[in-house]
């Protein structure tokens, strides 16, 4: 059978349980850390997210240029072969920066899923360890008037 | 993690909650059909996401919202200059707090999130977060405004949900659209 601790004995360990409680209150110091982090990925997504945009009006620009170019080449006869070949090789490079941006997109949609729902989860988290916490406040609390 | 019951339940409880938040007023007609898909072209407006969490799972409920004058003329007023996502948020929270309360009699621990907008296509990826529910639904109010929403529920440790017996017999069936 596990002896009963005495008064003091038990007043002793209620305040040490506080202090570890009062500790993890400074718990919300983290995860207002890890909130702002987070907004600052979403923003950064956001960005990146416009310039891959602007990657792809610029490759759709390119093509657009690119194959004027090779009409002008090809209305100039003989004399334009090199440019029509340079025109071509444009049109090439455009078409691979605009399926460098279509990827680029898809990633960026992808990240910025996956960081809003783990923003909205750390979000959410915090508030329930709060709530938990609030919980044992009270536990300790209730314990201190029962000792006396 | 997640029992074919417990995922029944799941969408009946969100079938619930959107009846009862995504309606301006209680006479409004609200018909909810589950979709086998997203919104088929994602490419054109916006999503409104927010989470409950608890220990053991997070539930993401996202509503795809289009600026359509029809969306526009039911949930905002003449006046109104907010974006129709904003407007939103609002709907989101209410929908999110209804399946919160619900939630919290099968678990002691949950919270919500704020919520979120983000481009419609990131709907495509919903995979990515290896979701062990993920049902589509179209909403229909008074028969002309149409939404689309979606459930993502991801669990880390098994889940049972269970809900109030004359609440499920409320709601009825769902009918595959």
């Amino acid at each position: 059978m596990s002896a009963i601790p005495d008064n003091a004995g038990l007043h002793r360990r209620t305040d040490a349980l506080a202090q570890e409680v009062g500790r993890l209150r400074s718990l919300a110091v983290a995860l207002e850390r890890w909130h702002q982090d987070m907004i600052s990925m979403m923003a950064q997504n956001r960005s990146m997210d416009a310039e891959g945009e602007d990657m792809h009006a610029i490759a759709r620009q390119l093509i657009m240029v690119s194959l004027n170019a090779a009409i002008e080449g090809a209305r100039a006869g003989n004399e334009a072969r090199g440019f029509v070949a340079v025109a071509a090789e444009v049109k090439t490079l455009a078409h691979r920066v605009q399926t460098l941006a279509g990827e680029l997109g898809k990633n960026l949609q992808t990240s910025s899923l996956i960081t809003t729902a783990t923003f909205q989860d750390i979000q959410a988290a915090g508030k329930m360890m709060m709530a938990a916490i609030s919980g044992l406040e009270v536990q300790v609390r209730d314990l201190r008037l029962e000792i006396g | 993690m997640l029992s074919e019951q417990g995922k029944r339940n799941i969408e009946q409880a969100f079938q619930r909650a959107a009846r009862g938040t995504v309606v301006r007023t209680s006479a409004d007609v609200c018909d909810i059909a589950l979709a086998t898909d997203p919104q088929p072209d994602p490419r054109h407006g916006q999503l409104v996401l927010i989470t409950v969490s608890s220990f053991a799972f997070r539930l993401i409920t996202i509503f795809q919202v289009r600026d359509t004058p029809e969306i526009r003329s039911y949930y905002l007023a003449d006046t109104d200059q907010r974006g129709i996502d904003e407007s939103f948020h609002e709907v989101a929270n209410l929908c999110c707090g209804a399946l919160n309360r619900e939630f919290s009699r099968s678990f002691a621990h949950l919270a919500m999130s704020t919520p979120y907008t983000l481009d419609a296509r990131c709907i495509s990826y919903l995979a990515q977060l290896q979701p062990q529910l993920l049902s589509h639904y179209l909403i229909t109010i008074n028969g002309s405004v149409q939404l689309r929403a979606t459930l993502c529920m991801c669990c880390t440790a098994p889940v049972d949900i269970q809900l109030n017996a004359a609440e499920v017999e409320q709601t009825g069936e769902l009918e595959l659209f």
